[in-house]
């Protein structure tokens, strides 16, 4: 069947004169695209939260009077990957001014301070001494915190990547796309940490 | 990211990206959504007859109530293979990865999907994964059916090793389906056509635009499931160990918590589906546009707050035993309501009846079936005695074979021109159509009643009262088998020699009718503008822009 073109009175006015404009900016797909990704994130982190809340409340196994946590190292901890959210935020801030030095310090120091907190954790795991198959404290801490590790881990390579990628001049004044991001992930990082704190620490 | 940055003005070369040359690029690591969907279809009806033999050699043992094929463990593999291979390797990358990635881009007036990249790695997961799934035959395959069970799915407990890399083979599939969720949804939310709004889009972009969340929250949430068992299998981290505290129910509330959305994953595309069919051969408007959209997103809710229902046996507590029964008897509302719409659509319609149309009318009889044996399910006191019997075979066999599967069918003989510029075979789809309706219903039917004698599920052997109905759903199975595979020849043989279609042999009136079969690298030489829902027969259609796209 020939397709009408369609040249109906009633329809005139309604319709776009120019529709091959371009309808769609990529920066605003990626962008949208790094949120579903994150909200996807977090449900694997909330599915092992359910697993943990619900392994400690069915009251077989759990270390009587508590697992030996230390609170004080882990408070500090939590201060210096919160610092490392506000660096991350004036590296990014200091990119919109235009200013490549500010940026590369700041973003120098994010990465210095999320090593930081991996030490801490490292630390906090030699003191608590537990095993990961240590029955079901072992399974709900290290596999929530550990895959937290590994979000900060990877987060530190993924930071080091898009320091390279703007000295070399991947990133401009005005498109920034991927830096944005690295942003939005690094905040991401810290909030599950804030989750992570609340629920082993303070609960 | 490229292929979609078409840039504005100047003239047609420049909207165009050039189409990849050389057979690597254009057909196996391809970008182009197109040729993802039918890399997606052509593997998963790969592994449907895979899938589809080991159905057969249960139905063989199934034929005497001594058994006499397989040892009962060999049973429990085939089975379970057959379970996790049917769900996870074919209905679900056909409806979504399938014929979601082949066609509703096209129906929003897109050029590609928004990662196209993405998608590629999406489908390069696929494969991958069904042959671990099957390689895990060569150690044990999982023996405790597709929803694996702890502790049933430990080797403390005699589960094989194999088990592990069922966990893993299903993680990578979920991986797949995630990063497919993310696209697509990125897609429809951001890459419509001028015009194009949400009560303006095909009610099949509607059914993929509700399954993607699905896709995206669900399966990481499986994704945990599966991680949280390969760790407690390989490494003895005690999730779901209970002599160490921990909890085989964990196991059934994080599976369910996917799987019963799942459901929904592999139904909702078929209800689209449905949709495009039903008001093209009835030459009517879709009846309740608004409703059947919206309806798909009240159960894509509702799917979310009713996994318990599969647990009401597992020492659920009795107080919330009433809401998940109640919750779930709600969502044969708004699924009713989409019946309802379907059959309206119908009547008083100019019905055309195709291959196309006969599956889709097929489906309406045979989901209905389905769909109310479940809220018999969701019944307390029903579930707790029909519960791992037949009955729930049945049940389940309706919705999946009698409502995935038929949308499948319906879907393939309706949009095979867009693959390949040519039809399938309308006689041998009519014989495969009444094949199939009276093969599948002979061997599911009197599942219903051999569920309510009591005959378990999952068990290789069984009482010999039932033998003469077994016998019967065997020997109507062999007719489904023959249906399917006189499917596949047709498709195969269409190929070559079916008739050619020319851009819109059915006078249908979405998008991707209005381009050539089968469709150009770049979908569209200009994007349309639209300015109305597409289902109004007696009008013009709503598209401006498309002049020249037959040119």
């Amino acid at each position: 069947m020939a397709v009408a073109s369609v040249t109906h009175g009633a329809y005139a006015g309604v319709m776009s004169e120019e529709p091959d404009q371009l309808y769609v900016e990529t920066r605003e797909l990626r962008i949208q695209g790094f949120l579903l990704f994150m909200v996807s994130d977090l449900v694997l982190f909330s599915s092992f939260i359910f697993a943990y809340l619900y392994l400690r409340n069915s009251g077989q196994g759990w270390p009587a009077g508590g697992p030996k946590l230390d609170i004080a190292l882990a408070a500090v901890n939590s201060i210096v990957l919160f610092g490392s959210g506000a660096t991350m935020h004036f590296a990014l801030e200091n990119w919109k001014h235009r200013n490549f030095t500010k940026f590369a310090n700041w973003i120098v120091m994010t990465i210095i301070l999320g090593a930081g907190f991996l030490s801490g954790q490292v630390l906090e795991y030699i003191h608590i001494g537990a095993r990961w198959s240590s029955g079901i404290f072992g399974a709900s801490f290290y596999t929530l915190t550990g895959m937290h590790g590994l979000h900060v881990f990877a987060g530190i390579i993924y930071l080091t990547v898009l320091l390279l990628q703007a000295a070399q001049g991947k990133y401009t004044f005005t498109k920034y796309t991927g830096l944005t991001l690295g942003t939005l992930y690094w905040h991401f990082v810290d909030v599950i940490w804030v989750v992570l704190f609340s629920i082993f620490y303070l609960l | 990211m490229t292929a979609v940055a078409a840039h504005a003005g100047g003239g047609l070369a420049d909207h165009i990206h050039p189409e990849p040359q050389g057979f690597i690029r254009k057909y196996v690591f391809s970008i182009d959504h197109k040729i993802i969907g039918i890399q997606y279809m052509i593997t998963a009806f790969l592994f449907m007859i895979l899938g589809g033999m080991l159905a057969e050699l249960i139905r063989v043992q199934l034929m005497k109530a001594s058994g006499g094929l397989m040892t009962p463990e060999t049973y429990n593999e085939v089975y379970s293979v057959h379970g996790s291979t049917m769900v996870w390797l074919v209905i679900i990358p056909l409806l979504t990865g399938g014929f979601g990635n082949l066609i509703f881009p096209v129906q929003i007036g897109a050029r590609d999907v928004a990662f196209p990249w993405l998608n590629m790695l999406s489908f390069w997961l696929f494969p991958p994964a069904g042959l671990m799934l099957y390689a895990s035959f060569l150690m044990g395959a999982p023996t405790a059916g597709w929803t694996e069970y702890p502790p049933m799915s430990l080797n403390a407990y005699g589960a094989h090793d194999g088990t592990s890399m069922w966990a893993a083979a299903i993680f990578l599939i979920g991986v797949s389906s995630t990063m497919t969720g993310i696209n697509f949804l990125v897609t429809i939310l951001k890459m419509r056509a001028p015009g194009m709004t949400f009560t303006r889009m095909p009610l099949f972009v509607w059914g993929q635009f509700v399954t993607a969340p699905l896709l995206m929250i669900a399966t990481t949430a499986l994704g945990a499931a599966l991680a949280a068992l390969f760790v407690q299998r390989q490494f003895g981290v005690a999730f779901f160990d209970p002599t160490r505290g921990g909890s085989p129910l964990l196991w059934q509330h994080m599976f369910w918590f996917y799987s019963h959305p799942a459901v929904y994953i592999m139904i909702l595309p078929a209800f689209g589906m449905i949709s495009e069919i039903l008001p093209t051969f009835s030459r009517k408007p879709i009846f309740g546009y608004k409703m059947i959209a919206f309806s798909s997103c009240a159960i894509a809710i509702l799917g979310f707050m009713v996994w318990a229902h599969h647990m009401f046996t597992s020492g659920l507590a009795p107080a919330l035993q009433l809401p998940f029964m109640v919750l779930t008897m709600l969502i044969a509302i708004p699924t009713g309501v989409k019946i309802f719409s379907w059959v309206t659509t119908l009547w008083g319609g100019v019905i055309h009846m195709t291959t196309a149309m006969l599956f889709a009318i097929g489906f309406l009889a045979t989901f209905t079936l389905g769909g109310i044996t479940g809220v018999f399910l969701a019944a307390v006191p029903f579930d707790l005695h029909a519960h791992g019997t037949y009955f729930i075979v049945a049940h389940l066999h309706y919705v999946l074979v009698g409502g995935s599967l038929m949308g499948i069918l319906a879907g393939l003989f309706y949009w095979y021109p867009k693959m390949s510029g040519r039809l399938m075979n309308e006689k041998l789809g009519k014989w495969a159509f009444w094949l199939f309706f009276i093969g599948f219903n002979g061997t599911f039917l009197p599942m219903h009643w051999l569920g309510m004698w009591g005959q378990p599920r999952r068990v290789a052997v069984y009482d010999p009262q039932f033998q003469a109905w077994n016998q019967v759903a065997s020997w109507f199975s062999f007719v489904m088998t023959a249906a399917l595979i006189l499917v596949l020849f047709n498709a195969l043989w269409s190929m070559r020699n079916g008739k050619r279609s020319g851009p819109n042999p059915w006078n249908a009136r979405t998008l991707e009718w209005q381009i050539p079969s089968p469709m150009p690298y770049y979908n569209f030489k200009h994007v349309p503008s639209v300015f109305a829902a597409p289902y109004d027969f007696a009008e013009p259609l709503p598209y401006r822009g498309l002049e020249e796209e037959l040119t």
